[in-house]
């Protein structure tokens, strides 16, 4: 896996050193190894020789498309590495207009399954570390578009793709995707609880929140050009992070990315309140998909969001 | 702070039976904003609306509320009265204390309670109220007809003479709809044809009439005033234009096949005019009877035309013109007989339908208007009618009456009588119904003076024996089993609204009942208007109607339309979405979700940290945007609000709510 890993990272180098000494791109987003073992953060580079900087494995789990929406209104052109989750959040943010399509360079990354550095029992000791749930439910392990790809992997809008190129044999080995059955298990579980018991939940949920936002910064689905959370219009909502107003957050938050959510997984990891946010974003998925006919957010650019189009058919009569 | 009216509507007894008046008013003056609350009994009548324009000038009213009735009733009246008192008409708000309070609760104090709640909500929503101001549109002054049957014709030439351009439109060949097939018309018996077509030459020949047959609506875009309508004008093979209707072609031509017509008692050629009388009067091939078209031989009509114009090379044409008012005039299709297996229909041959008897009657029918029988030509001695078929009836998924056919029946049983005299007519009713001038007296002769004998009961069953028809019912009167023997059985059936009228309605934007029927803005007081301003109704399209009542919601409807069109501009709707830019981040879900196709993306350019960027957001098109509010809640980022629905003003509502 080391092996593969370093493979990977030296094909990203050179992709984006020539990208950058060539001009094709002002500059590149990507991962770069942390002050930890088990850390990989993000990275931005403008320059060739910054391109040693990137690196590539297992703790590469950030979902960098987000970090895009700093260039919306640009006119440059930036290359970025996608995992299959993520070229999901390029197709949103492509569908939201909120990126020309031809001012980004969309680079496809064979994905080998994220650690979960939950179980990091030893910070100073490296360990085989177990899968993160998202990666064990995972059903787009490919990237769903992309303008280059390293690492021998393909491009497919198919669901349920087994993963492809370098790191495939390892993802499936690591049960990448292997309960993509259980995705809604949460949801079954929290709705077959009496309103008595998911009402106390969520309110223990709402409890633990804090507002630090983490889940809306990191969703490529949450673009608005100014948060209602952050407008200083009080009449909607109160600042301070009481359960009332931490649940007006919550539910308003997933409302606004129902129909839109690429389930990158992205706001429950960064949580650190550790609130289970994927069962809310996965109620309004299942939800969607029995009125609307089944339906994954950011596949197919050319697909509009069931609650952004207006169809004759619509199960609302009166429309 | 505001200073805000509360104004409180007894509705005579319809809401003080329930509501305490007074007791929403005094309670009301305590409302933030709030300087003065009355009650009185009629807040519409010129007393209360005198009151509440006194109101507005002593105690120098900002806005106020009204607790009475629906809005839809009458909004625009408390609007025009703050209009006229020198207030914004969007500083009132209406709360519906009628429906919505007394008559749905019985206990007083409830009504009284929840009436208090909903004024408390409409005060909240005067308060963030701003005044707003209509636009202007142009209008383009041309009417658009579909469908040129009576009624049709009859709204083009009441808009063609009040001074505007019509374009009739039909997708058939001809004018003249059903009421061209018809033999004779109640209660008169004047021949159809002799009402008919002079009506149809004189919309022909009329100078602001132009006549568009063989042609269908494709596509409407645009707005009251003006409407952009895409026609398909089908291809004729025949250019009208070189075409004398000389009907050579038509004698030649050697295919013959069944005439929808003469409902396929009749033969016509593949290159035919439906009937002689047939405006505009030239031939029309039929592509898929054509031997040319279809093989590859013949072109016999080619040969022979004298005036070259047969083109087997026309294709379809789409045509976009603008039009400022559309009445729509597409009619009914008769019931389909075949759901009616008892009754053995089109399977056996001599059970018909009304409209086949009209061909069989009429003098330029397939039998020159003798009344034969289909299978065998004879002449029926015993007819057996069957009123209802496709009408009021359940089962058959139509619970509507459709009018005309109790005096359609006593109609046919009085010209069979006259034909053939030594003939009786046995008529099976459910109901007689006849409410029309003179239609009483007509039936009333069709039993006294024509002998016809009406059975009340419904007919169970039809079965053929040798060359007669064993039709077998019940006499409901007499309380047993009849059964007669009968040479002809007619059908009177039923109209069915046109089978493609629901996607004529998705065209135009206009709505239907689950029929298919299109619904009018209001039954008693909008009866020919739409939902959709600008588009009028006119004729069976809008529920089964008969001669007289089509012609005379024709012209009702081309008063309508005329009347828009004598406009110089027309007020836009002044309730429409707004963008804020500053928070749009141009997503442009609010573009695809839009169904007037009233939202664009723009750019705009804006200084950034001391550099120009330009960037796309949403910009509402005042004149198309119809104020329904699908925009305001696509926005994820609330930067769409509706103009008198903001998001504040809706916030409002619910925190006076809560708040009490």
């Amino acid at each position: 896996m080391r092996e593969i890993n370093a493979k990977l990272t030296q094909e990203m180098g050179d992709l984006a050193r020539d990208l950058l000494a060539s001009g094709e791109v002002k500059g590149v987003f990507g991962w770069t190894k942390g002050s930890r073992w088990y850390l990989t953060p993000p990275v931005f580079i403008t320059k060739p020789e910054e391109a040693d900087q990137l690196c590539y494995d297992e703790f590469a789990v950030n979902n960098l498309t987000g970090l895009l929406l700093d260039f919306r209104d640009s006119q440059d052109k930036i290359a970025i590495f996608v995992k299959g989750c993520d070229s999901r959040g390029i197709v949103r943010l492509v569908q939201d207009n909120q990126l020309k399509r031809e001012n980004v360079l969309v680079i496809g990354v064979p994905c080998p399954g994220m650690g979960d550095k939950g179980a990091v029992t030893d910070h100073r000791q490296a360990q085989e570390l177990p899968l993160l749930a998202k990666c064990l439910e995972c059903r787009y392990p490919n990237p769903v578009l992309a303008d280059r790809t390293i690492g021998g992997v393909t491009v497919t809008t198919e669901p349920s793709a087994a993963p492809s190129g370098a790191t495939a044999e390892a993802a499936k080995g690591r049960g990448v995707g292997s309960k993509q059955a259980d995705r809604f298990a949460q949801v079954e579980a929290i709705e077959k609880m009496s309103p008595d018991e998911r009402s106390a939940f969520w309110q223990a949920q709402n409890e633990k929140c804090i507002r630090c936002y983490a889940c809306r910064n990191i969703c490529p689905a949450c673009n608005c050009r100014e948060c209602i959370f952050d407008s200083d219009k009080k009449n909607w909502v109160n600042k301070a992070a009481t359960p009332t107003d931490n649940a007006f957050f919550g539910i308003t938050r997933a409302m606004h990315v129902a129909g839109r959510c690429v389930e990158c997984g992205e706001c429950e990891r960064v949580c650190p309140m550790d609130i289970p946010i994927m069962a809310m974003n996965r109620k309004l998925i299942g939800d969607l998909n029995e009125l609307f006919g089944p339906y994954d957010a950011g596949v197919k650019p050319e697909e509009k969001p069931p609650l952004g189009a207006f169809k004759l058919d619509d199960p609302e009569e009166f429309m | 702070m505001k200073r805000i009216g509360v104004f409180v509507c007894h509705c005579g007894t319809n809401i003080a039976n329930t509501v305490d008046c007074a007791k929403v008013a005094e309670t009301a003056k305590d409302f933030p904003g709030v300087v003065f609350a009355c009650d009185y009994k009629y807040m519409c009548a010129e007393p209360g609306q005198v009151m509440i324009q006194e109101a507005i000038r002593e105690h120098n009213l900002d806005g106020y509320v009204v607790a009475a009735c629906s809005p839809r009733m009458h909004e625009p009246t408390f609007r025009k009265c703050a209009e006229r008192a020198g207030m914004n008409p969007y500083m009132v708000e209406q709360v519906n204390i009628r429906e919505q309070c007394s008559w749905v609760h019985a206990d007083k104090t409830k009504g009284t309670d929840k009436s208090i709640d909903i004024t408390r909500m409409g005060v909240a929503k005067v308060a963030q109220n701003e005044p707003l101001f209509s636009t202007t549109i142009p209008v383009t002054k041309r009417a658009l007809v579909i469908g040129a049957g009576i009624a049709g014709i009859q709204a083009a030439i009441d808009i063609a003479d009040a001074g505007y351009p019509v374009t009739l439109l039909d997708r058939e060949h001809s004018m003249g709809g059903k009421m061209a097939q018809v033999d004779k018309t109640f209660p008169t018996l004047d021949c159809s044809a002799c009402i008919l077509t002079p009506k149809m030459v004189e919309a022909a020949q009329h100078p602001n009439i132009e006549i568009v047959t063989y042609a269908e609506v494709q596509a409407v875009d645009g707005f009251v005033g003006n409407f952009d309508v895409t026609i398909r004008k089908k291809a004729r093979y025949v250019d009208v234009d070189k075409c004398t209707g000389c009907g050579l072609c038509s004698e030649k031509c050697p295919k013959k096949v069944a005439s929808e017509f003469e409902m396929n008692l009749g033969t016509r050629k593949a290159i035919y005019v439906p009937f002689p009388q047939a405006v505009p009067n030239k031939p029309v091939i039929d592509a898929k009877n054509c031997r040319f078209l279809v093989e590859g031989k013949c072109g016999v009509c080619k040969k022979v035309c004298p005036t070259g114009a047969v083109d087997f090379e026309q294709k379809d044409e789409l045509i976009v013109e603008r039009f400022g008012s559309i009445v729509v005039a597409t009619g009914f299709e008769q019931f389909d007989i075949s759901k009616y297996e008892e009754y053995g229909a089109g399977r056996i041959p001599d059970v018909i339908t009304g409209l086949h008897l009209e061909r069989l009657m009429n003098a330029s029918g397939p039998t020159m208007g003798k009344i034969k029988r289909p299978s065998d030509g004879k002449v029926p001695e015993k007819i057996v009618f069957i009123k209802c078929v496709g009408s009021r009836d359940e089962a058959k998924g139509r619970s509507y009456c459709s009018r005309a056919c109790c005096m359609y029946v006593a109609k046919h049983a009085t010209l069979i009588k006259e034909k053939i005299p030594t003939s009786k007519s046995y008529i099976f009713y459910m109901d007689v119904r006849t409410a029309g001038k003179n239609y009483e007296e007509f039936y009333t002769r069709a039993q006294n003076e024509y002998d016809a004998q009406y059975v009340r009961g419904r007919v169970s069953k039809i079965f053929q024996v040798g060359d007669k028809l064993i039709v077998r019912g019940e006499d409901s009167l007499l309380g047993r089993p009849v059964e007669i023997e009968a040479d002809l059985v007619v059908l009177a059936a039923g109209m069915d609204p046109q089978q493609d009228a629901k996607d004529l309605a998705r065209t135009l934007g206009i709505s239907y009942d689950q029929h298919g029927w299109f619904t009018e803005a209001h039954p008693k007081l909008r009866p020919v208007e739409t939902h959709t301003a600008g588009i009028f109704l006119a004729g069976a399209c809008q529920g089964p109607k008969d001669i007289p009542d089509s012609v005379a919601q024709a012209s009702a409807a081309a008063v309508k339309a005329a009347g828009l069109l004598s406009k110089k501009e027309l007020t836009a709707e002044a309730q429409t979405a707004r963008c804020d830019e500053a928070y749009c981040s141009g997503c442009g879900l609010c573009v695809s979700i839009c169904p007037y196709k009233a939202i664009e993306l723009k750019r705009i350019s804006e200084r950034v940290h001391g550099g120009t960027r330009e960037r796309q957001v949403s910009s509402v098109n005042q004149g198309l945007c119809q104020g329904c509010g699908a925009c305001s809640v696509a926005c994820p980022s609330s930067a769409m609000n509706l103009k008198g629905f903001s998001n504040d003003q809706i916030l409002a509502e619910v925190d006076a709510l809560c708040q009490r």
